[in-house]
């Protein structure tokens, strides 16, 4: 029989071998959903810390990643509040991921540049979109957003539309 | 640049996070800790100074009341003591609206059903404190005057002119950027609920 520790130490193994599997996944999101890297790795850490929170209660019904991208874009959201009003965190002892100290420094433009294309459309639509550009079906979509898949149809034509229409305001 | 295009550029995005892994089991372990997550996050410092400020200033009012000799002072030193004890609860009530929730694992548009509702609800928080605000800013002349000047301000004949001339301009711009910053906000999360709710 298992003693509680094994079991705690295979959870533990088990949550880390997950984030490392999907981390690209987490830093997209934060990426996505802040304006810079103290932000980011505040998220990253609130992220992870939620998903480890909620590790127990990960059901087998959904994928791994599905289940990543939900728990991930609802923190996202209530962090924008939270870091807006610039409380304490408590920092890292290691160096963190940070897209500046790479060699790929054009990921920080690129990102900032999805934030200023996906700024004007509103949290849903923001959320739809994200699930969209990481090739998800629409099936996919609909079970992470919990919207039908029709829905997910309808709204990407519209957001496709509101897009088009940017730009041409833009020009 | 179409969503097409976009799904193009976050490829390259993607290929380059891929390169990117950097998270050791030893981050991942001091994340999932507790000591990583500050608790002090739920905490609004800013409201909590001024929630002390405001408690010092209705204490200071209290102590002082008995220097308030006319009906009118009194009843400004009233208003401004349930004022400076009234703000700081409604700001924390209104922060309490943004507490992340306890379930993260639902779907997202319930999620954001959710911070829409709390969202509405913050903004008509911050309306009301800044409509008290500025009536507490009002009351506070008044006692001012007379806790630390020589008179009464409310006896001279330039006071009430100015002040609420004065008053009144700041009212209206104030109320302008108020508009403008939270109407907008508001707008927003209530089109996203009305969305949500279709």
């Amino acid at each position: 029989m298992e003693t509680n520790l094994q079991i705690l130490v295979d959870k533990n193994e088990t949550f880390i071998t997950a984030i490392k599997k999907n981390e690209g996944l987490i830093y997209k999101i934060a990426g996505i959903y802040t304006n810079d890297i103290e932000d980011r790795n505040d998220l990253v850490q609130e992220i992870i810390y939620q998903l480890w929170k909620s590790f127990d209660s990960f059901s087998q019904n959904s994928s791994l990643s599905t289940w990543m991208y939900r728990v991930a874009m609802n923190v996202a959201i209530y962090h924008l509040k939270i870091t807006r009003r610039k409380v304490l965190t408590v920092p890292m002892e290691e160096k963190f991921l940070d897209f500046h100290e790479t060699d790929n420094s054009n990921i920080e433009e690129k990102l900032q540049a999805f934030r200023q294309h996906l700024n004007n459309l509103n949290l849903l639509d923001k959320g739809i979109v994200i699930l969209y550009l990481e090739n998800k079906s629409y099936e996919e979509i609909s079970e992470i957003v919990g919207i039908s898949i029709s829905n997910v149809g309808t709204k990407l034509s519209r957001i496709k539309e509101k897009l088009k229409t940017q730009i041409s305001k833009k020009l | 640049m179409e969503l097409d295009d976009l799904k193009n550029t976050w490829e390259d995005v993607n290929n380059q996070v891929k390169t990117q892994q950097n998270l050791t089991t030893k981050m991942i372990n001091q994340m999932t800790q507790t000591k990583y997550y500050s608790s002090l996050k739920k905490i609004a410092y800013p409201e909590i100074i001024g929630a002390i400020i405001c408690f010092i200033g209705a204490a200071f009012i209290a102590t002082n009341f008995s220097k308030l000799d006319t009906t009118f002072l009194k009843c400004a030193g009233i208003i401004s003591i349930l004022l400076l004890l009234t703000l700081p609860v409604i700001s924390l009530i209104s922060l309490r609206q943004f507490n992340m929730p306890g379930d993260v694992n639902k779907p997202h548009a319930e999620t954001l059903k959710k911070f829409a509702i709390q969202k509405i609800r913050f903004h008509k928080f911050q309306r009301i404190n800044i409509t008290l605000s500025y009536i507490l800013l009002v009351t506070i002349i008044i006692l001012f005057s007379k806790l630390f000047g020589r008179n009464s301000i409310s006896d001279s004949k330039y006071f009430w002119t100015f002040s609420f001339s004065l008053g009144y301009i700041f009212l209206l711009f104030f109320s302008k950027w108020v508009s403008k910053n939270y109407n907008n906000a508001l707008r927003q999360a209530e089109e996203l609920l009305k969305e949500l709710e279709s």
